[in-house]
């Protein structure tokens, strides 16, 4: 795909855990069992699913922050899974993250100014007069102080961290960045001047992003386009809004309806109990979501479907649309 | 201080428009909160977190509690249940009508024959108020063994009951389960088989599904709603959410910075918002149902508790302030054609004929 700043193909990440007292067993994890999507130069692709689903996994594996364990990952032309170190270091610059909590991301005994810096001293990107100079202007663009160049993360409340998560994420100039469910801790009216920030961002700097998030209403305000994740794999992917007007997916279609509306007149509509959620260490043989769906057909429950791309545009992986 | 006064009377008044719940039982309230105020230590000094908040929730109606991290909702909640910590927390003021009593004057011997009995609470955390090395049909039948007195045999078979009523899959087979044996949504719901135990007349309910994933807190908020009407029992659902309000209310009070800013019947607050605080929050949601054209968004950031602001606590960030907002503090008041609708609010709720209380 030639427009598309990041492709991810095939990519999968298990992880083996163990478990069981007192005899310890080791289970495998798929968190992510064979993923792709790729992302257009400047578009915000969401990433949506319940938690266990592998999101989180997904950007990480994207930038190499878990070493992925099969599949390719290509930004803008390169092969980032088989990069070196050396190169791995300059794909770093263009390639950033900000997390849900960037209290935990943060040293609590270093200045805000100093985490700034940090990074472009690290990458050689200047000097330190010209790095103070370009982490106060970058507190600006976020809409913090001067003055919080040399005060501590305590100092801050959750929105102004989340601010300086993001201005940090942008001292090297990435092009893509990974937000892995930025406003999730967030208070409502903090949320909508966190997204607002981010969308300047995206405008202004032409940023790419890939956008981890459980809350569907933040995606559909903040991509244009998403793919939503099942226990490791991808069901259904599509263009903001057409993905929520006509869900393919009964997966997709159970998440928007579950999701609840701030207008009594649209109550959540009731779904029926189903006790225990399968998890990715054992998901259900056939497609994963068949124990769930209510539209389950005896081949179902025994072949996974085949992903299947309905006018280029979309695609979902579900035996309803595979006549 | 005497404020929230006149807008008491409002709250007793038989409330026609409450919703599709209040009919038969609409009677004396359960419960009546009058102008609690509810304070914190900080700093040497004692600051009110909770401040002249006045309610009332009926048998078998569904109050929620909305606002923003730190605006008093969990604070109201653990006054209620007498539940605050004794170091540096305390109710200055107000009372607490329960049924015939007055919680707030109980010592902690007479509330802990309320509490659990009649009136239990469900957190957001599941995990963190359930005993990790006690069975869930154990810690389900003990409410019933130390309030009702049941043996160990009649307690188990209530209890196993009671995980059937809140839907547990295969309940008996799992009544010797540990907590850690079961997912988030489903400790939830042993939670709720613990609260309703007793068959309590009022529940409180921090966050019930806050922490679960949508689909699960879709569930869970079908279940409360349908063991409520089972029960009659009164809620009172604190939650930051107005989606999830939207769908299990029957009565909103959103509250900002400790106070009340704005209480309604569901529909009339969603329809027609009035608090400039209650009006931003709404328009700054983003929908899963409709695409917004932007977002509104509110500037600035709640005020500490202990440095509240002059007359209108949301002053400060209300894109309509006025003089009078900064100087004097606005009265919850009726708006004239909607009694049931109250507002504390200068500019979109003027008390009638200046002069009030």
């Amino acid at each position: 795909m030639p427009d598309s700043v990041l492709t991810v193909t095939g990519l999968r990440k298990f992880f083996t855990v163990k478990r069981g007292f007192p005899r310890v067993r080791t289970v495998t994890v798929r968190a992510l069992d064979g993923i792709s999507f790729h992302v257009r130069d400047g578009e915000a692709f969401g990433l949506v699913g319940e938690s266990g689903c592998g999101k989180s996994t997904a950007g990480r594996a994207g930038l190499r922050l878990v070493e992925p364990d099969g599949g390719e990952i290509v930004f803008k032309g390169e092969n980032v899974v088989t990069a070196s170190k050396a190169r791995m270091r300059e794909l770093r610059r263009k390639l950033q993250i900000i997390f849900q909590d960037p209290y935990a991301s943060l040293n609590p005994r270093r200045r805000i100014g100093k985490a700034l810096i940090e990074p472009m001293r690290v990458h050689g990107v200047a000097g330190q007069a010209e790095c103070e100079e370009r982490a106060r202007a970058l507190l600006a663009e976020v809409g913090l102080p001067d003055n919080a160049m040399l005060r501590f993360p305590h100092e801050f409340s959750g929105g102004q961290r989340q601010r300086i998560g993001i201005a940090r994420a942008l001292t090297l100039e990435p092009e893509l960045l990974v937000a892995d469910e930025p406003v999730s801790a967030l208070d409502v009216s903090i949320q909508a001047q966190i997204l607002l920030l981010l969308q300047r961002l995206q405008e202004r700097r032409k940023l790419a992003f890939i956008f981890i998030s459980h809350d569907l209403g933040v995606v559909r305000y903040f991509c244009q386009r998403m793919a939503v994740m099942y226990l490791g794999r991808i069901v259904e992917t599509g263009p903001i809004p057409a993905i929520f007007q006509e869900p393919l997916h009964p997966y997709t279609k159970m998440l928007r309806d579950a999701s609840p509306v701030p207008d009594p007149r649209y109550k959540v509509v009731t779904l029926r109990i189903e006790g225990e959620v399968p998890s990715a260490v054992n998901p259900p043989s056939g497609c994963h979501f068949h124990p769930r769906c209510p539209h389950v057909m005896p081949v179902c429950r025994d072949v996974y479907p085949e992903w299947r791309q309905v006018d280029g545009e979309r695609g979902v992986a579900c035996h309803l649309h595979n006549r | 201080m005497s404020a929230a006064g006149p807008s008491q009377g409002a709250n007793h008044a038989p409330s026609g428009g409450v919703g599709a719940h209040s009919s038969a039982t609409a009677g004396a309230p359960i419960l009546t909160v009058e102008n609690l105020v509810t304070e914190f230590r900080t700093g040497g000094g004692w600051h009110p977190a909770v401040r002249n908040v006045s309610f009332a929730v009926q048998h078998n109606e569904t109050l929620a509690i909305v606002g923003e991290s730190g605006c008093g909702k969990s604070v109201t909640a653990l006054s209620i249940m007498g539940l605050l910590p004794p170091a540096n927390g305390r109710i200055a003021g107000g009372h607490i009508g329960f049924a015939e009593l007055d919680l707030v004057t109980l010592d902690e011997e007479e509330m802990r024959r309320i509490r659990g009995d009649r009136i239990s609470m469900i957190f957001q955390e599941p995990m963190t108020s359930l005993n990790p090395v006690l069975t869930v049909g154990f810690q389900v039948a003990e409410a019933l063994r130390y309030h009702r007195d049941m043996g160990r045999r009649e307690a188990d078979a209530a209890a196993l009951e009671l995980l059937d009523q809140v839907k547990i899959p295969s309940a008996r087979a799992r009544f010797a389960d540990y907590p850690h044996q079961f997912s988030g949504g489903m400790r939830q719901r042993v939670m709720i088989a613990m609260a309703l135990a007793c068959r309590p007349e009022l529940l409180l309910a921090d966050e019930p599904t806050t922490a679960l994933d949508v689909t699960i807190q879709a569930e869970v908020l079908a279940l409360l709603a349908e063991l409520k009407t089972a029960y009659g029992m009164a809620m009172i659902f604190i939650t930051h959410n107005l989606g999830v309000v939207a769908s299990i209310a029957d009565r909103v009070a959103a509250m900002y910075a400790g106070e009340i800013v704005e209480t309604a019947p569901v529909d009339d607050l969603f329809a027609h918002p009035t608090h400039p605080y209650t009006e931003l929050l709404l328009r700054s949601i983003p929908r899963v149902d409709r695409d917004m054209g932007g977002l509104t968004t509110i500037a600035g950031q709640v005020p500490a508790i202990s440095a509240m602001p002059w007359g209108c606590r949301f002053a400060p960030r209300c894109p309509f302030r006025e003089p009078v907002c900064t100087s004097r503090d606005p009265v919850l008041v009726p708006l004239p054609d909607a009694p049931d609708h109250q507002v504390r609010c200068w500019l979109r709720a003027p008390p009638a004929e200046g002069g009030h209380a």
